[in-house]
């Protein structure tokens, strides 16, 4: 136990401190420290411009795909790969894993490719000969669309995989009940799963706005938070701000908000886990 | 639910049960074959670009990218999987399917040979032994002394996998057996910061992490990624372990201990043995991670000696994009690859461990 304390201790809370020390400061480029100041969150409040339109894209961003991927999607792939043959099912489960666990670098690059503006691009072969019309640009004239769906990709994994163990857990004799009373396979869906699912999916959404709300490893990646500022969400400015700009002590302050935003998330998920079976007395022992 | 039961008044004639059942089953496949296509539609986007990628990286050559050799190979590999797959479903008997597999494997082969055989050849992988690969496509002057070889990069990144791995390991196991076994004042107040950390998110805490390693002078290393990667995956982990080492029953412990075993004997010879496939999981699921980091050492490591894989991918695609398609995707393959085994091979204790990651 005691490695753990220390590694989290260091690694975690003392950001945490340090993070909060270092927003009230004027740490520049070089790192130094001369004074302290409420600068920082003044310019967040008043004059940083660009602050308002980051805060639109990332809620736009965070939505879009926790709706229609992270969510939604996942619940679809979970209950679609559950109902075929179980090698069949796992097999698409494989399948829809594979971005989750190749490289980051590697997965946005291959998004690079596929949307590449010219016409040797994936897509754009896709759209010129299939469909006949005009290659498109995704990166530089709807970036916002790109990302979503890069990130949407991805994010439908985890979903998928935890719904997917929350239906397998459904007791198997509900589902014939409901077959021997003539229930349709919409309708054991619509009321045996979804019922039985309803934990797993708020845990799911909360869990998933918090982590949209942070990443910004694809959108880097992909657009580098361009053209000029259209993709850059919330946390990437920080970044940003912090490391292309040198301003670490703005930085610090703009994800001081992300870190509260993001305790007050971890605690509400707390609330929804369940804390009796977490917290069962261990098998005590008289040391 | 008794009522909606008797309602319907049971038909006079004697119904045609063969019929039924034949159109029931009939339909049944049906909607099994929609739910399949629907799948495979959904899964196209996936797997057609890694395979694109892969087919870049054995055929293009200096110069664009082409696309009629990726359409040639699907042409040939889809229709092969779709027999195969029918006669798989048709085919009872397991000899058969092998066989079948077999020729409609050696047809896809010759035709793929015949058809793109002379433009496959090896040359994007040169990489792997002329390590200055990017000075000689780009000038000297641009990129001179810029990139360090691909195995330095191999190294540095198998350093950091394998070190955070082990870190993971013995720390989350100690701490989850700790937690699971014993009760110590503060044990509930404990477990519940560990979960709100395990929520919460890491990333917010690059740039103070940053200050804190330039502080330290561990910025720039690989043993402080390693350190940072550690600990912020730790909570998870520390959960996972304690899932798997709650589920060993107390009493095989506890018999251990009362013929004589200490507890350490216990814990490394009894318990440890029970939870293998929890190590197992934790380990691959941590590597495949640190193995693919990008943000935390594109933030950290700085000096090209320092490089993983990660970044040497990224900054050639970032120099020679553009010229040289083949390089890249040979680059992303040979870095996918590793990452990409052990998922295959290990994906049965992989999805064990999704299922202990969701209990705790």
């Amino acid at each position: 136990l005691g490695p753990t304390a220390i590694l989290l201790f260091l690694f975690f809370l003392a950001p945490v401190a340090v993070d909060l020390g270092v927003a009230f400061t004027d740490m520049g480029r070089t790192l130094a420290v001369s004074s302290f100041t409420f600068e920082n969150f003044e310019r967040m409040a008043t004059r940083d411009t660009r602050l308002l339109g980051a805060l639109g894209i990332t809620a736009v961003f965070v939505i879009t795909t926790l709706c229609i991927f992270n969510v939604t999607f996942a619940l679809l792939l979970a209950l679609v790969t559950t109902s075929v043959q179980r090698q069949v099912g796992a097999f698409f489960r494989a399948v829809w894993l594979l971005p989750r666990m190749s490289p980051s670098v590697v997965y946005a690059l291959l998004w690079l490719w596929v949307v590449d503006p010219n016409e040797r691009g994936l897509l754009n072969q896709v759209v010129v000969h299939v469909f006949g019309l005009p290659p498109l640009d995704l990166r530089n004239n709807h970036p916002l669309l790109l990302v979503i769906l890069a990130n949407g990709f991805i994010g439908a994994s985890l979903g998928m995989i935890i719904f997917t163990s929350a239906i397998r857990s459904i007791p198997e004799h509900l589902f014939h009940a409901a077959r021997a009373d003539g229930a349709g396979s919409l309708a054991i869906v619509r009321h045996i799963v979804l019922p039985a699912l309803r934990w797993p999916i708020s845990y799911m959404t909360i869990h998933q706005t918090l982590s949209l709300l942070v990443t910004f490893e694809y959108i880097l990646l992909i657009t580098a938070g361009g053209p000029f500022y259209d993709t850059t969400v919330f946390a990437l400015f920080a970044y940003r701000r912090a490391f292309e700009n040198g301003q670490y002590a703005y930085g610090a302050a703009l994800s001081l908000v992300l870190v509260i935003v993001g305790v007050v998330a971890a605690l509400a998920l707390w609330r929804l886990m369940d804390m009796k079976q977490l917290l069962q007395s261990p098998r005590i022992e008289v040391h | 639910m008794a009522t909606v039961t008797f309602e319907k008044p049971l038909s006079p004639a004697r119904p045609d049960w063969q019929a039924l059942a034949a159109r029931a089953g009939l339909r049944r496949s049906a909607g099994q074959a929609a739910l399949l296509a629907f799948l495979l539609l959904v899964s196209v986007p996936i797997i057609l670009p890694y395979f694109w990628m892969l087919m870049i990286s054995l055929t293009a050559r200096t110069g664009g990218v082409s696309t009629d050799v990726l359409w040639t190979a699907c042409a040939v590999i889809v229709p092969a999987v779709l027999i195969y797959s029918i006669v798989h479903s048709l085919v009872p008997s397991p000899r058969l399917r092998l066989v079948t597999g077999l020729l409609l494997l050696a047809i896809a082969c010759t035709l793929l040979v015949a058809l793109i055989g002379d433009r496959l050849h090896f040359d994007n992988y040169r990489f792997l032994w002329r390590t200055n690969i990017v000075e000689e496509i780009r000038s000297k002057a641009t990129a001179g002394g810029q990139f360090p070889s691909v195995w330095i990069a191999f190294r540095n990144s198998l350093v950091l996998a394998v070190s955070q791995t082990v870190i993971i390991i013995t720390v989350a196991s100690l701490a989850g057996y700790y937690i699971s076994r014993f009760a110590f004042r503060g044990r509930e107040a404990f477990l519940q910061g560990l979960l709100v950390l395990h929520a919460f998110p890491a990333m917010t805490l690059i740039i103070p992490i940053f200050l804190i390693l330039y502080w330290v002078g561990l910025l720039d290393t690989i043993a402080g990624v390693m350190l940072v990667l550690a600990t912020i995956e730790l909570p998870f982990y520390v959960f996972v372990m304690k899932g798997f080492f709650d589920a060993v029953p107390w009493d095989i412990e506890m018999s251990a201990m009362t013929d004589g075993a200490t507890r350490r004997q216990a814990f490394r010879l009894v318990v440890l043995p029970q939870v293998s496939v929890g190590l197992i999981a934790v380990a691959v699921f941590a590597f495949i991670r640190a193995w693919e980091e990008y943000i935390f050492v594109r933030t950290f490591l700085i000096e090209n000696k320092n490089w993983v894989m990660s970044l040497y991918l990224f900054w050639v695609a970032d120099d020679v994009m553009g010229v040289d398609y083949g390089i890249v995707a040979a680059v992303s393959v040979f870095y996918v690859l590793p990452s990409l085994l052990l998922y295959v091979f290990c994906q049965k204790y992989l999805t064990q461990m999704t299922i202990g990651g969701i209990k705790g």
